[in-house]
């Protein structure tokens, strides 16, 4: 029966610190705002300015010192591509060159005076791009549109050459075409920005809302000299277990309904393609919550003063993002960054959520991820649990630290005294 | 005292903060020395290679199994075999293969008897430079190999490799990328978003050190240092952290430019300009949100979403026009946004003073907008009357 009465207690314990934290979020204003306001509203924002995803249209001037029907025709193609746009016939490269100083154009295309000549004498004619690389959407579309335009207009020549050389016209064109091919870009047809990005932001916002706002509320308490194990006084007869359950416990329901939130409903919102299995993508969603939870149970413990998350952490979310692998591949990751990447729940979180929701593979297509992620977490369990016991001991010698750090101020010529006065004037 | 000396007992008083709490300088030289590492080195390929590409030939010919070994040659591309479509389908949604290839059965005797076979890939653009690059390989080893053949072609018809580039290459473009010739996402990438994390540094830390006053009730005496002046205290605070902010400006720079040798058509000298108003503008922005919001904890959580946005709106990476035309706007409001344009005039065209002299009034516009919030600071600092957290 004793044992009964352990569990009973366990229980009716665990409640009292998943109540209290509960209490505690819904008191302190800057963790609503960071949960609620940031977790809600930055979605949708980072939804608006990514909301078209696709670049088209490229202005591009164009010089055509060739003047030649052929020259022509490639112009008038290059216009009719989806990525590039002529925006002005210029009479020399200078004045060219001069609006895409001014940035009206971004590339100019030019064709020599010998192009038409060249292809009337049967050898290689050289057009020329020049793509402006402030970024590299202008350069890809510039690049796509003269490549794609030129091996068609090749097609074309080829044929009328290939007839001169004494072919009929159903040899010339199996031979202008011995191999074809056919190009599939099922999960991201046009190479949409919003696709690729929105899918990995949305993942970061729900880790880092979540680290910046446990952060806070971590850093307020102890400002007001109390760490979460003796909160109140008489929690600290408390086991960790449920110190660590009970907190956690409270994050894990509020992200069970921002994270459903930032997973489903803001890409439904916004279109965004949700391919896979409601469950799979839930059961991924759940797994990467409890591993954030103690995550940022773990890493908050560095935080002493409620604003200071920011200044030292708010530029890891940069960071988080590119060591997710969706833009920079992970095959290129320098070694020590790959294994530096495993910190962060986000490295997986992303992938899988790529792979589950936006290319609509099944559970078995996270299933590494979900593996990393369950190794994760019962490491940052331990972790969080580890810190508690830490944070005790650092509360109980708070004034030998204090001596210590006194003591390493004088060394250093520091007097904390003299500064106190002119800081304060006391 | 005068004016002056007020000024310099505000520094010195500021100087004195920064020295006993290790937050400031954490929260600036560390966070800027760490990001410069981070993506220095990360970034340090440029271009990244030997993408893994799945094959899966279903030809086993001499002219499949010579089309992959030119694909695994490639620098772009690393040839993974599968034996089946679908176990290479399913490595593609993990993202483990960037791309598959399906070599179609017969290809080698279709092609030597012009029944123009089809090869097929599939591109898993989710993991976007990847895929971008491996659907870029892919379609120049078709290519290549369609050249091939038409070259044995001609060969057996008698013409001279000379007639033969003339009859399977018509046209060729030759691509000159300006500002960045070799295509590297380091030059590309860093280049503003190193600034654009100082921009974050500087508006979160000087936001905390203004907050800090309200928050460890110390405002009525940095007004008394000041004379009462709310203008003198700033003025003070200011001078010790543009210093510390220029410091780490130009160093970013030179290391940029001068010790990485980043690509720059103009002068190293006009960045510095560039870095200094940036900085500028960045503080002026951080008083203005202090004005604005006297809670320390609501304008830094202020300064951190308007930050963090700053990197997306310079539109470095997605350009402006891309965006929503409501969005277009907005942007102007991010200092990071001039620098960008600032960046582009100089480093990538070299256009001088003419290129960049718009975004310098831009920015110098920045400095006048503190000014309305003034009085409201300093009566906050006066009467402390907003809740400290």
């Amino acid at each position: 029966m004793a044992n009964k009465g352990y569990i009973k207690t366990w229980f009716s314990n665990w409640w009292d610190v998943f109540s209290h934290e509960l209490k505690d979020i819904f008191s302190d204003g800057g963790v609503l705002l960071i949960f609620f306001v940031a977790g809600l509203a930055y979605p949708l924002l980072y939804n608006l300015v990514y909301l078209n995803g696709i670049l088209s249209d490229t202005p591009i001037a164009v010089v055509d010192d060739a003047a030649c029907p052929d020259s022509r025709r490639f112009i008038r193609e290059i216009d009719a591509t989806r990525e590039v746009e002529v925006a002005a016939r210029c009479v020399n490269m200078a004045e060219a060159e001069r609006l895409m100083q001014e940035r009206k154009v971004n590339g100019i295309v030019y064709f020599p005076k010998d192009f038409g000549e060249k292809l009337a004498h049967n050898e290689t004619a050289k057009l020329s791009l020049y793509a402006d690389m402030s970024s590299f959407l202008y350069y890809k579309n510039a690049m796509i549109a003269t490549n794609f335009v030129m091996l068609h207009e090749i097609g074309q020549i080829q044929m009328e050459r290939y007839s001169l050389a004494g072919m009929t016209e159903q040899e010339a064109s199996q031979v202008i075409k011995p191999l074809g091919y056919e190009d599939n870009n099922p999960y991201n047809r046009a190479f949409d920005y919003s696709i690729f990005l929105i899918s990995a932001i949305l993942m970061i916002i729900i880790q880092q809302t979540m680290f910046y706002g446990m952060s806070l509320l971590v850093g307020t308490r102890k400002e007001r000299n109390r760490n979460f194990s003796s909160l109140p006084a008489h929690y600290g007869k408390y086991g960790i277990m449920r110190i660590v359950l009970g907190r956690g416990g409270a994050y894990w329901l509020l992200y069970l309904g921002i994270g459903m939130y930032i997973a489903f409903i803001v890409p439904a919102i916004f279109g965004l393609p949700q391919r896979g299995q409601f469950l799979d993508v839930l059961t991924l969603l759940l797994f990467f919550i409890t591993d954030c939870v103690f995550f940022s149970m773990t890493w908050c413990t560095l935080i002493t003063r409620r604003e200071s998350v920011f200044l030292l952490f708010l530029a890891i979310s940069p960071i988080c993002l590119f060591l997710t692998g969706c833009s920079w591949p992970t095959v290129a990751f320098p070694k020590f960054w790959k294994v530096f990447s495993y910190i962060f729940p986000s490295t997986f979180g992303v992938q899988g959520y790529i792979n589950l929701n936006t290319a609509g593979g099944d559970i078995s297509a996270a299933g590494f991820q979900l593996r990393t992620m369950v190794i994760q977490t019962i490491i940052y369990f331990l972790l969080a649990c580890a810190s508690i016991n830490l944070e005790n001991w650092v509360t109980r010698h708070m004034d030998t630290i204090r001596e210590k750090r006194d003591d390493l101020a004088q060394k250093v010529g520091i007097d904390r005294e003299e500064d106190a006065r002119i800081i304060k004037g006391v | 005292m005068n004016y002056w000396q007020r000024i310099l007992q505000v520094a010195h008083r500021e100087h004195r903060i920064i020295r006993n709490r290790p937050l400031y300088f954490m929260g600036s030289v560390g966070v800027i020395v760490f990001c410069a590492i981070f993506y220095l080195t990360f970034l340090d390929a440029g271009l990244p290679h030997d993408i893994p590409i799945g094959l899966v030939d279903e030809d086993n010919s001499t002219t499949s199994r010579n089309f992959c070994q030119q694909l695994d040659a490639t620098q772009l591309g690393e040839v993974v075999y599968f034996d089946s479509f679908s176990s290479a389908r399913e490595e593609l949604i993990r993202g483990n293969i960037s791309a598959v290839c399906m070599i179609p059965e017969g290809m080698n005797e279709d092609i030597q008897a012009f029944r123009q076979p089809k090869i097929t890939f599939y591109i898993n653009g989710l993991y976007f430079v990847s895929g971008a690059l491996a659907w870029k390989d892919l379609l120049t080893m078709v290519n290549l190999t369609n050249g091939a053949v038409q070259r044995q072609v001609f060969r057996a018809k008698g013409y001279n490799d000379d007639q033969i580039m003339g009859l399977i290459r018509p046209i060729d473009v030759d691509t000159h990328q300006i500002g960045n010739v070799t295509t590297n996402y380091n030059y590309y990438l860093t280049s503003i978003l190193l600034p654009g994390i100082l921009e974050m540094i500087v508006i979160l830390v000087f936001i905390y050190s203004l907050g800090a006053e309200l928050k460890f009730s110390t405002s009525r005496h940095l007004l008394d240092t000041s004379g009462h002046s709310i203008v003198t205290a700033l003025a003070g605070k200011l001078l010790v952290w543009t210093v510390i902010f220029s410091l780490i400006g130009f160093i970013l720079v030179m290391l940029l430019y001068h010790w990485m040798h980043f690509p720059m058509s103009g002068k190293i000298f006009n960045m510095f300009i560039a870095m200094f108003l940036m900085i500028l503008a960045s503080e002026a922005v951080a008083i203005f949100i202090i004005e604005m919001l006297p809670v320390p904890r609501l304008a830094l959580s202020i300064g951190a979403l308007y930050s963090v946005l700053g990197l997306s709106l310079s539109g470095f990476t997605l350009p402006i026009e891309a965006m929503p035309p409501y969005i277009q706007g907005l942007a102007a409001m991010f200092p990071l946004r001039h620098y960008y344009l600032f960046y582009v005039q100089e480093a990538i065209f070299g256009a001088g003073f003419a290129g960049w002299w718009k975004e310098v009034v831009w920015l110098l516009c920045f400095l006048f907008v503190p000014i309305f919030g003034l009085k409201r600071l300093k009566m906050a600092y006066i009467h402390q009357n907003y809740p400290k957290e």
